[in-house]
């Protein structure tokens, strides 16, 4: 009877998982199979595959070829990964400054880092236009950079503040001892120990600055400067909207995300669950 | 080789002092232990000396050169930590060697050093190994092998042995005993555990509450220990207190003569250690046996005496008694010991 109903327990579970999936990866699905499909085919059978002659590759075509697409890709790499950087830099280092020194104005300090985290940064938007454009970086790729360190820097800070106090004392003393400088403490000891965050801050932070669309549009909407979401703006025309671009645009766009998920996966999972059961 | 001197250490942490005004001198190659109850201040003690913590008030001396304003790396320290703290993504040749590669020690004098102490710890089949794949008493021996090849002046342990299992503990005691007489350096050792302090220390130091309570060597604070809890703290099992009365020199326990001592007349307390007593007919100590453990070779007789106190002692294992059976039990008078009321021990 027992088992009868564990059984049942865990088929509802992954029923209920599964139709979750199913729910998440519709639309998604749905860009990427509408992508290969021609206009026609795209409005005349939405949910259809792209078979026969609905099959076309017009709007890679396009996106390749006739626009300045690869431009706008390198751009939004250069971004992210250069916002990833200095967010996985300055927040780990914060966060090994509230949490491994003692010091005047230690938790007001923390505090402060973390209280962005319930402000957003758009509220100040146009503060930081007005600072972007007197500091003579608007429409520059570094305007980007610099705001979406800002941005994702608090949620770093919690994350890494929290794992870097698990990190045993002791391991940081005998380096001491060892005559280690409180540099090569933190990048030879104590960053190789928390790598699992490290990959979980960066799948976290990589997305909204991947995605975003706001900062581009408002710091550097210029033809060499645009990033991939506000690239895709092109083929949306007053008159006319090049779907089958748009979506493929789109579907490309997904790919690094996705790549990066993967390799940064399995430490995720582990990051994600050791903060509950310390693993 | 060198002499370790604390001069007037004192450690305040806000307005709580942890330390109270520490002397203490340590001669070249003694072994020297820390012991008292857990947060007595004997690790933030040796936190000091390692350069770890600040000091407060007070000097440091390591081998004749004040050092308390000296970074640990400068000091001539090695230390051995409770969690071995050992980096867990460096191989055992990778953790052993770690500081001499950053002290930028060439690559011979290196591999020799790091070769010594795989050899003198046994780990020179697991020089490949991460951390993770080594047992604890493993772990233990590459963090001392670690702390061997910085040969430094003083070797500082602190509860080096307290995460080990009791079979192990006692190997690696004996194991840390040979390399003490093998590499005669200075060491301090911290423990909680009144046995290792015995079996290690060439002299042991009893704090209590960031106090020094005594020092002298093991048998010394066996045979005179300064005070009750000194006496109460070394010893296993733990010495019996018992009220007793002194009158005209002698001390009365129950009306019956136990010992004689110094003491003015007036209630006293009256120190026994369970393994001085023996079943003698004639006894001071009268009562009902409570609870018997038989250990083999000897056992414990667990006593309530007439007047409602407790004792416990150690018989061997010839005596046999049922719970409620009566015994008496005899000392003699140079093995007891008599407290005043300030818990001091009064000379007999």
């Amino acid at each position: 009877m027992r088992r009868i109903q564990d059984r049942l327990g865990s088929v509802g579970i992954h029923a209920i998982l599964l139709s979750w999936t199913l729910l998440a990866l519709f639309p998604l699905a749905l860009i990427v199979v509408n992508s290969f499909k021609t206009r026609k085919a795209i409005f005349g059978d939405p949910l259809g595959l792209p078979t026969g002659k609905a099959l076309s590759l017009k709007g890679y075509e396009s996106v390749m070829t006739n626009s300045d697409f690869p431009m706008f890709f390198g751009n939004s790499l250069i971004v992210t990964c250069v916002s990833l950087f200095f967010i996985l830099l300055f927040g780990a280092m914060a966060a090994h400054a509230v949490s491994e020194y003692r010091f005047k104005g230690n938790t007001f300090i923390s505090i402060y880092l973390i209280l962005g985290i319930m402000v957003p940064i758009r509220l100040g938007t146009v503060a930081l236009l007005n600072l972007i454009v007197d500091m003579g970086l608007a429409n520059t790729l570094t305007a980007l950079i610099l705001v979406y360190t800002a941005q994702g820097l608090p949620i770093a800070i919690f994350i890494f503040t929290e794992f870097l106090r698990s990190v045993s004392r002791e391991i940081k003393d005998s380096a001491r001892i060892d005559g280690l400088s409180e540099y090569r403490i933190f990048f030879e000891v104590v960053i190789p120990l928390v790598r699992p965050v490290i990959a979980t801050v960066a799948v976290f932070s990589m997305i909204p600055i991947w995605n975003d669309l706001w900062f581009p549009l408002i710091l550097s909407p210029g033809e060499e400067t645009r990033t991939v979401t506000l690239g895709v703006q092109q083929f949306i025309g007053q008159y006319t909207v090049q779907w089958g671009s748009v979506l493929a645009a789109l579907s490309v766009a997904i790919l690094p995300v996705l790549i990066m998920y993967v390799i940064f996966s399995r430490q995720l999972i582990r990051g994600i669950t050791s903060g509950a059961v310390k693993g | 080789m060198a002499t370790l001197e604390l001069k007037g250490v004192e450690k305040f942490f806000g307005a709580t002092q942890v330390i109270h005004d520490m002397n203490l001198s340590v001669a070249d190659g003694e072994l020297v232990v820390f012991v008292g109850p857990s947060g007595c201040g004997k690790s933030t003690l040796l936190r000091m000396i390692a350069g770890l913590e600040t000091l407060s008030s007070g000097e440091i001396h390591i081998d004749g050169q004040r050092v308390d304003y000296q970074p640990p790396s400068n000091r001539g320290i090695a230390m051995v930590f409770q969690s071995y703290a050992l980096y867990p993504h460096k191989d055992v040749r990778g953790n052993l060697g770690f500081s001499l590669k950053h002290d930028k020690v060439e690559k011979s004098e290196i591999d020799r050093r790091v070769n010594i102490a795989a050899d003198i710890l046994g780990l020179q089949d697991l020089m490949s190994r991460k951390p993770r794949e080594l047992s604890g008493g493993q772990r233990q021996r590459v963090a001392i092998g670690r702390a061997i090849v910085r040969e430094p002046k003083v070797f500082l342990f602190d509860e080096p042995l307290s995460n080990l299992d009791a079979a192990l503990r006692v190997h690696m005691r004996v194991e840390i005993l040979k390399l003490h007489q093998r590499l005669k350096n200075t060491m301090i050792y911290v423990t909680h555990d009144q046995v290792e302090a015995m079996t290690l220390a060439d002299r042991i130091v009893v704090f209590r509450a960031g106090k020094v309570e005594q020092i002298g060597t093991p048998l010394e604070l066996y045979r005179t220990p300064a005070n009750r809890f000194v006496a109460g703290f070394i010893g296993s099992p733990a010495m019996n207190f018992l009220n007793a009365d002194c009158k005209d020199g002698k001390v009365l326990l129950n009306d019956r003569e136990v010992c004689r001592s110094t003491h003015p007349d007036g209630p006293t307390t009256l120190g026994v250690r369970p393994e001085h007593l023996q079943v003698d007919k004639q006894g001071p100590f009268q009562g009902s046996v409570q609870v018997f453990e038989h250990l083999g070779g000897e056992a414990f007789v667990h006593l309530n005496l007439a007047d409602g106190q407790t004792m416990v002692a150690k018989l061997d294992g010839e005596h046999q008694f049922r719970p409620g059976d009566s015994c008496q039990l005899g000392i003699a008078a140079d093995k007891c010991h008599v407290f005043d009321n300030d818990g001091l021990r009064v000379a007999s």
